[in-house]
């Protein structure tokens, strides 16, 4: 697991990387990672213009606090190493790599990376990476590609060409990827690192896509992947915690807070002993209350 | 870096720039066409005349038809039409980027 | 990202079918087979199962433009459309491409760095990239002084050269300091286009001022005027024949100091007949029309020397008659080449145009 603060990543934007007018205005939509594609999203003569692209605009576009992610063209292409070279030039915070199939596959990621670290002097184990699982062997492989690199952020999972290589497509009940999301899911976890969901095409069904997150929020994912900025508010709304969650992870803040005060090494709450999953869980409701405007910056509750 | 063909890069999208770069005997000769031409024209122009230079482009003829791009949209896409032009689109000037 | 350009192939009927039914419905109805088949690749885009949008390509003319903008902004659509085929175009290494289009969507094109080469009430005919008529232009050789010189223009399609020409030209440069003869430059006829400009050098060298040069895609080109190449209306001729005279009127006769233009009289082509009824309604005063009468072989042969005469013999093998048509060269290329020719002929050559 890549050693960084746990971060929130419910929405990660993609961005069709040959434009300018998206690659431009990425920043404004409040997405917690945004990811710039050099593969799907680019016709193979364009290749080269979206990679120079994508790279200056990472010179000198101010995208916040969102997490910057390139997802740049397969292993197996002749635009891999160029893709790999100039994103790791460019400073970004992760490079996914699409059609992870094994752990090998992540390693030599890996090792491009410390290349170009290494070319063009960047502190080594500053890109961090992740891994997008596309296929039935990815699917089976994913606890080992999880695992496989320190600086592993997290894995995805992309329905599409999964659903084309299991011989079926995409439903709107989503039955055929129910495997493959709690192997992914499974895979992260054990990993400690973050589970993205796929993305949910069909902009006019609302009510289908409050479905299907509402369904993988309860799973356990971190996220989704997005194709349209509209898609960001009703992600974060699924995500928003409750009030009576704020509260009790409140409490849990002041008992921590408590315990260091005593100089205690010891949390406790109502008598119990508080464990680090718990502490952990409250850090991460403050945080998504924080980022829904739910509390103000010292934690307190908002009425609305 | 020597402008062998002629090449294009960039669309004729809102916030692009479409890039044309043919050989020249000497110079940099740009036309551009802009509906910003009035107020930014001399700094597109700068741009693309800053970015051929640093790639060390002595001569090309360049057109460009404007579409209300960035700066960093207007190198980017000379980059890649000066790269093409010059067939060194699988060995990027990684200094230059 | 919501709305995806993808390919449309014509040949698939029902593709076919939708997309002539979308172009109907904005106002474009010539789907006539040698218009269609002239197209290279087309493009579309769907709004769910709605074709929305299109666009083809016919070697550097863009061709079937069609753009609905219901419900998006105006000009998105069409920009994506022509954006993706000129840079699809260039990526072909077409660098120069040109456009004929109703008057209204002119602002459209130029607004995406077409420039307008000419207008009439009807359409207009823009070109974009490079090389564009500036460049042509400096290429073509120049006199000194030529601004004060009497110089001439003929456009000839010359296929193949005959005595006709010949005359022609010789009338031109008996009367002026300077002639360009401009070869029509496309490659649709017996002759290439590199035949027919050698075989104009040829006969024309003694004829000290005179310079051939190739007319490129401003002249009664394809791009220009493809009813010259297409059996077509008169209607369509005339609108054609409209643009291509003014073009030569405001920016090649300008440019060379040409203040007349020599044609042919033309008493057999329907479709020449109204080009030469144009240009005498189009160039003057700014450019003099001289009409030159044909030439008969000789005053007890009534026959008019015609390039079309010529190809029949060719199809038929009797060149005994040729030297009485042609001059020396392009009878010796005939005599040289008749396998050749005789093969394109066999191979589906339509001889009986132009």
């Amino acid at each position: 697991m890549a050693d960084n603060e746990e971060r929130l990543r419910r929405t990660m934007m993609f961005v069709p990387g040959n434009n300018p007018a998206m690659v431009k205005d990425a920043g404004i939509y409040g997405a917690d990672s945004i990811m710039f594609d050099l593969e799907d999203s680019v016709s193979m003569a364009e290749k080269d213009a979206a990679r120079i692209l994508v790279y200056e605009a990472l010179q000198t576009q101010d995208y916040g606090d969102a997490e910057l992610v390139v997802r740049v063209n397969g292993q197996d292409t002749q635009y891999y190493a160029n893709d790999v070279k100039a994103m790791v030039k460019a400073g970004i915070d992760v490079i996914r790599l699409p059609k992870a199939e094994s752990a090998d596959m992540v390693k030599q990621l890996e090792a491009d990376i410390l290349a170009a670290e290494k070319e063009f002097g960047r502190q080594e184990g500053s890109t961090h990476l992740m891994a997008a699982i596309e296929s039935a062997k990815g699917v089976l492989n994913a606890p080992q590609i999880a695992a496989a690199s320190d600086r592993m952020i997290g894995i995805a999972l992309s329905a599409e060409d999964y659903t084309t290589d299991m011989k079926t497509h995409r439903y709107p009940d989503g039955v055929e990827l129910e495997f493959a999301r709690n192997m992914v899911l499974h895979a992260a976890r054990a990993a400690g690192v973050a589970a993205f969901d796929t993305v949910f095409t069909n902009m006019d069904d609302t009510e289908g896509f409050y479905r299907e997150t509402e369904y993988i929020h309860q799973l356990g994912f971190d996220g989704k992947s997005l194709v349209n900025p509209r898609q960001i508010a009703m992600v974060n709304k699924v995500y928003e915690p409750s009030k009576k969650e704020v509260a009790n992870a409140k409490n849990v803040i002041n008992a921590i807070e408590e315990a260091r005060l005593k100089g205690s090494g010891v949390i406790s709450m109502n008598g119990q002993m508080v464990d680090r999953p718990v502490v952990l869980r409250a850090q991460r409701v403050m945080r998504l209350a924080k980022a829904s405007n739910l509390v103000d910056e010292e934690g307190n509750y908002l009425e609305k | 870096m020597e402008i062998k063909d002629t090449a294009v890069a960039g669309t004729l999208e809102s916030s692009d720039i479409q890039i044309m770069i043919s050989k020249a005997t000497d110079g940099i000769q740009i036309e551009l066409k802009s509906d910003v031409e009035k107020q930014f024209g001399d700094q597109i122009r700068h741009v693309i005349t800053a970015t051929l230079n640093a790639l060390g482009v002595q001569a090309a003829k360049v057109k460009a038809v404007d579409k209300g791009a960035l700066d960093c949209v207007i190198k980017a896409r000379t980059i890649a039409a000066a790269q093409r032009a010059s067939e060194t689109t699988a060995t990027p000037a990684w200094e230059v980027l | 990202m919501d709305e995806q350009i993808v390919d449309l192939y014509l040949k698939d009927p029902p593709v076919r079918q939708e997309w002539e039914r979308f172009l109907t419905s904005i106002g474009i109805h010539n789907f006539a087979d040698k218009e269609v088949d002239q197209i290279d690749y087309t493009i579309g885009i769907y709004s769910g199962d709605d074709l929305v949008a299109t666009g083809s390509v016919a070697g550097s003319v863009l061709k079937y433009i069609g753009v609905c903008n219901k419900g998006v902004t105006t000009g998105a659509r069409f920009n994506a459309i022509v954006s993706e085929l000129v840079n699809r175009q260039f990526a072909n290494h077409v660098f120069h491409l040109m456009v004929f289009t109703k008057l209204k969507y002119s602002e459209s094109f130029q607004h995406i760095g077409f420039s307008e080469l000419a207008r009439s009430n009807e359409a207009a005919l823009l070109e974009t990239g490079s090389p564009d008529v500036a460049d042509f232009l400096s290429d073509i050789p120049r006199v000194a002084d030529q601004a004060n010189k009497k110089v001439a223009g003929i456009v000839m399609n010359a296929n193949p050269f005959t005595l006709g020409h010949r005359f022609l030209v010789e009338q031109a440069a008996r009367a002026n300091d300077l002639v360009y003869v401009f070869v029509v430059n496309t490659d649709a006829s017996l002759f290439t286009t590199d035949e027919r400009t050698e075989l104009v050098k040829a006969n024309t060298q003694d004829l000290a001022n005179v310079i051939v040069v190739n007319g490129g895609d401003y002249m009664v080109s394809y791009a220009t005027f493809p009813a010259y190449f297409l059996a077509s209306t008169d209607e369509t001729v005339n609108y054609q024949t409209t643009l291509d005279a003014r073009i030569f009127r405001n920016v090649i006769a300008p440019a060379l100091s040409i203040k007349t233009r020599y044609v042919g009289s033309e008493p057999l082509s329907r479709t020449t007949g109204i080009y030469n009824q144009v240009l005498a309604r189009e160039l003057p005063p700014a450019v003099e029309l001289k009409v030159i009468e044909r030439n008969r072989v000789n005053s007890d042969d009534a026959t008019i020397i015609t390039a079309t005469k010529v190809r029949q013999l060719i199809k038929t093998g009797e060149l005994k008659q040729l030297p009485r048509l042609v001059p020396a060269a392009t009878t010796q290329f005939i005599q040289d080449h008749l396998k050749t020719l005789q093969a394109r002929i066999q191979k589906g050559m339509n001889i009986d145009g132009n």
